[in-house]
């Protein structure tokens, strides 16, 4: 049996083990730290802004330019990739890849994004909704005033309006306990009795026909407490994302996590690889920072999924010298000079651009396109030639460059 | 306009000003003082944080030394809360002249600077991290100082004493009348309104300004020489004392650790103007080797925020003016009726943060000599409010609070252990405070993140404090994220630039912050 080495656990190496696993490849998943997911908002963007914002994302991916990772992906696997997420985590993952969800974010902007969770859909915006936004005093990274007074003074993405109000209650997660992180509350609304003491404490308050927004910490392990929640208030509830520690982007790192253990995956966590080895055109083992001298893996095709800047997978020296840290592969992006800027509000540094040219194979190339080793793929942040985060763009990115990688993989190893 | 009629009118709300707003006020004049921008938000803001012992001047300005010397002393005993009795080293590092430390010593003797040789193997066991090539170290009393504190203490002593404190209040003119100062006109920033301040008296204490100041009362021009200099940052205190190498002064000879900081400086450039000092990629460069020799691996620490302050120093024709470093530190009171026959006006320049309140002193002596009365000065003999205790800041006193508030107070900003209750008081106090105004005072956002995480849950909280509006809330988050960016863009590299790349992924990535309602206009202050 052909075996491959995905480095990395972000949404990109967990999407390509799975569907690597699922053909029958042996995957052994490196990964040094759970990646960007498990901190993100939890919903799968695709295009949000293109710079101006989308509605049909699977139509901005098909008018990028050339240097964006989508040209190389390409729009259909990326309606793979939505396709395959959906089937293969119902419970958390709706949408239609031919329309944007317009979600309130935690500082009240409405965000577009194209899968999201089902206990968020509520929220999607439209003309004459009404809001109540509902505040925890134990939980500081959710101010409810200015989400409701951003919401409220916001125009809508297709012209209306909505209104907002906000309210306070003050149930504490844990006895005694006044600054609890959203995991801390995620637990406790695990707990009937909590969701029954919270709903208490709300349900007098609400108006009629209010729609009501939380933080996103209604329950980590049990995926109905938002709608057990929703019924015991009597109203439709939604969740608002919030700043890592991020609950709906742990449940579906978590979930993700399992389906790939389930297929087979052997998943070594907390090491760091640092180092490979090659013989020709490929590469033949990578070796993980452990115990003396490292541990080798060797396999016959190899998946850098090690995300970006924020992962270490790439840096910037003291020297201002940019290198992708683990195969030190040639970058793409370097000639857009100066990389960082001062301007913070102004236009994207070019440095979070730079990143590994791929084809459309995700085999990581050099600037002439030929592959730098025949069995080195690449996958997520790790691209260059997009602004994930400007564009909301990164998880269609990794979700979709991992289908592709996938397939290439299984393809060239059958 | 508004209408105040005073004494003694003093410009500039740095440490100068509000050493002299205070030693006025102590005098028994009635006084305000007037500043465009935050207190502390010139250049003593953008300093290097160190309490001079002196040990710097021995050899190359021994006035300056003893002045130190001697302010050090009472300054740690009247603002003991805003200094930290770091101690400090001087070392002698690879390369560098070892005989220096001779003449050091000796210079040291001569100023009454305490100052002893200790062994390299003691030094090196109190200061691990210190390149372990040094071949002499020379024990000091340096000490840290946070100059925000040093102003607010001194400004809340002014107050105490009756001054006024005008902030975001800007002069735009002296007016004079045969030869002599009769009001001083200022606007306010914020409202627009115009405020004419009738005096007898004004005090010219507007740092690198000070030539713009004297200008408006059409005085011959001071020739203010501002000497750029920067400063770096660095995460984590690489040591607990001071270090200074052990030569002649130069660029970047000196290690401050300050709060939970190591700030290494700094350089010195001739600019023409303090309104805009940039930070250039090849002295950051400069600034990274030379903190590779004090601590090998320096480069591998994480650079966190970058900024430049300009010294006010006086033209002396005794230097080439491009030499900045080499003029007197040594303060000069210009005498405008002897200089231009105008009276009522003087102006200081010079001088450092450690003599702030000697030359508040000297300048107020000034004063009362043409005034033709004696007032005795006693700025030394008194605490300034919250340094009645004696007590000497520590980096640990923060946890220390919050170890004993933990049960009834958030912590808003993890980083530098800032409270919710720290953070509603001073915007009780401030309310119409940006967030850097907090900042200064409080440390907000200065830490690893840079706000990452902090900004948004002051921008909430300040909403619910019933400040503002969300409008002007949304508008100090945006300046606020953008102010920070100021300091991070020059030194953005290695960890920082990862810390950048996660707050991106929140701002804009979970938060989509540039997607808020656009402000109408930009806030700015
Ligand atoms: C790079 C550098 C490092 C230094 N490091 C140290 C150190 O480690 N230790 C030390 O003791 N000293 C140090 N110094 C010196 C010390 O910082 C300065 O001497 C001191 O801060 C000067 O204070 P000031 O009040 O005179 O000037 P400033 O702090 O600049 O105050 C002048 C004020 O005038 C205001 N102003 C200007 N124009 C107007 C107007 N039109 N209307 C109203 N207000 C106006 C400005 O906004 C400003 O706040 C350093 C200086 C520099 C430049
Ligand atoms: C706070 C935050 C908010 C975000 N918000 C959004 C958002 O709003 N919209 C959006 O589209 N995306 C968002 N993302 C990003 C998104 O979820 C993806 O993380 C990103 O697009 C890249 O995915 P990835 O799988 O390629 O890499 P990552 O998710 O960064 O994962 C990289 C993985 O590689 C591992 N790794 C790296 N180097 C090594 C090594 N040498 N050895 C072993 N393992 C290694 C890491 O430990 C990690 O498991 C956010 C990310 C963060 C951190």
């Amino acid at each position: 049996m052909s075996r491959v080495v995905v480095i990395g656990a972000g949404l990109a190496g967990l999407v390509a083990a799975n569907r690597l696993a699922e053909v029958g490849v042996q995957v052994v998943l490196l990964h040094k730290g759970l990646g960007g997911l498990q901190l993100g908002q939890g919903t799968i963007d695709v295009f949000g802004y293109a710079p101006e914002r989308v509605f049909n994302p699977i139509k901005a991916v098909g008018s990028v330019a050339t240097t964006h990772p989508y040209t190389a992906i390409g729009g259909k696997a990326v309606l793979t990739g939505l396709d395959y997420l959906k089937k293969l985590l119902p419970e958390l993952l709706l949408g239609d890849p031919e329309s944007n969800y317009q979600l309130p974010t935690a500082v009240g902007a409405i965000r577009p994004t194209c899968l999201a969770q089902p206990s968020m859909i509520a929220g999607h915006v439209t003309d004459g909704a009404k809001l109540v936004i509902v505040g925890i005093r134990g939980l500081k990274d959710f101010q409810p005033q200015l989400i409701a007074e951003n919401l409220a003074r916001t125009p809508l993405p297709d012209g209306g309006r909505l209104r907002a109000r906000h309210l306070w209650v003050d149930v504490p997660a844990r006895d005694g306990e006044i600054d609890s992180s959203g995991l801390t509350y995620a637990r406790a609304f695990d707990d009937e009795d909590f969701r029954v003491r919270f709903a208490k404490a709300v349900v007098d308050q609400l108006r009629e026909d209010e729609i009501v927004g939380l933080p996103a910490v209604l329950g980590l392990k049990d995926l109905h407490a938002w709608r057990d929640l929703a019924g015991k208030l009597a109203h439709r509830v939604f969740e608002i994302p919030l700043p890592p520690p991020s609950v709906p982007g742990l449940r579906l790192t978590e979930a993700l996590t399992a389906r790939a253990l389930a297929a087979g995956v052997r998943i070594v966590p907390g090491v760091r690889t640092v180092r490979y080895a090659s013989s020709g055109d490929r590469v033949t083992s990578v070796t993980t920072a452990a115990g003396l001298g490292g541990r080798g893996y060797a396999a016959d095709a190899f998946l850098l999924a090690t995300g970006g800047f924020e992962s270490g997978a790439l840096n910037l020296d003291s020297h201002q010298v940019v290198r992708e840290t683990l195969f030190d592969l040639p970058l793409a992006g370097l000639d857009q000079t100066p990389l960082i800027h001062g301007e913070y509000w102004g236009p994207e540094q070019p440095l979070f651009k730079v990143g590994v040219a791929v084809n459309p194979k995700m085999q990581a190339v050099d600037a002439a396109g030929i592959p730098v080793f025949a069995n080195l793929y690449a996958a997520g942040g790790i691209i260059a030639g997009a602004s994930g985060w400007t564009e909301k763009s990164g998880d269609g990115i990794a979700l979709a460059s991992a289908i592709v990688a996938a397939a290439a993989i299984s393809k060239e190893l059958a | 306009m508004r209408k105040l009629a005073v004494d003694v009118v003093v410009i500039g709300g740095g440490s100068t000003g509000a050493g002299v707003v205070r030693d006025v006020a102590m005098r028994g004049f009635s006084t305000v003082l007037v500043e465009r921008a935050d207190l502390g938000q010139g250049t003593t803001g953008r300093f290097h944080g160190l309490l001079h012992s002196g040990g710097r001047y021995v050899v190359s300005d021994p006035e300056s030394a003893r002045e130190c010397a001697s302010e050090n002393e009472i300054l740690t005993r009247i603002q003991a809360g805003a200094i930290e009795s770091t101690g400090g080293y001087f070392v002698t590092c690879p390369g560098d002249d070892p005989t220096f430390a001779d003449k050091f010593l000796a210079g040291a003797a001569n100023t009454g600077v305490w100052a002893r040789e200790v062994s390299v193997a003691e030094a090196l066991r109190n200061e691990p991290r210190l390149n372990p090539g040094i071949s002499r170290a020379i024990e000091v009393r340096d000490g840290t100082v946070d100059g925000w504190k040093l102003v607010w203490g001194a400004a809340n002593s002014a107050r105490h004493y009756g001054a006024q404190i005008l902030t975001y209040h800007r002069v735009t003119k002296i007016e004079t009348e045969a030869g002599r100062v009769t009001a001083v006109r200022c606007t306010s920033l914020r409202s627009g309104e115009e405020v004419l301040i009738e005096c007898d008296f004004v005090l010219n204490c507007a740092g690198p300004w000070a030539g713009q100041i004297a200008a408006m009362a059409g005085a011959h021009p001071v020739e203010v020489v501002p000497g750029r200099g920067i400063m770096i940052a660095m995460n984590h205190r690489l040591v607990n004392r001071v270090v200074n190498r052990c030569i002649y002064p130069a660029d970047g000879d000196i290690l401050v650790p300050a709060h939970t900081v190591s700030i290494i400086g700094t350089t010195d450039v001739k600019v023409d103007d303090p309104d805009n000092l940039a930070i250039e990629a090849h002295e950051v460069q400069q600034m990274l080797d030379a903190g590779e020799v004090l601590i090998p691996g320096f480069r591998n620490s994480r650079a966190l925020h970058a900024w430049a302050g300009a010294r006010p120093l006086i033209k002396d024709d005794r230097v080439a003016v491009s030499d900045t470093r080499h003029m007197s530190r040594g303060m000069a009171v210009i005498d405008h009726t002897t200089r231009d026959g105008l009276d009522g006006m003087l102006t200081i320049g010079g001088g450092k943060l450690t003599t702030y309140r000697l030359m508040a002193e000297h300048i107020v002596d000034a004063m009362c000599d043409k005034r033709g009365e004696h007032r005795d000065c006693r700025t030394d003999a008194e605490p300034v409010p919250g340094s009645e205790s004696g007590r000497t800041h520590l980096v640990s006193d923060r946890l220390h609070d919050r170890e004993h508030d933990r049960f009834d107070e958030q912590i808003i900003c993890e980083c530098e252990l800032m409270s919710r209750k720290m953070f509603t008081d001073a915007l009780a106090s401030q309310p119409a405070g940006s967030f850097d105004d907090l900042r200064r005072q409080l440390r907000l956002g200065m830490g690893p993140c840079q706000g990452g995480f902090c900004s948004v849950r002051a921008t909430g909280i300040a909403l619910d404090a019933g400040h503002l509006d969300s409008e002007r809330a949304n508008g100090l988050l945006r300046l606020f994220l953008k102010n920070r960016w100021i300091g991070l863009w020059p030194i953005l590299y290695g960890d920082q630039v990862r810390q950048t790349a996660l707050d991106n992924w929140i701002f804009q990535g979970t938060l989509d912050v540039e997607h808020l309602p656009q402000p109408t206009s930009e806030v700015v202050l």
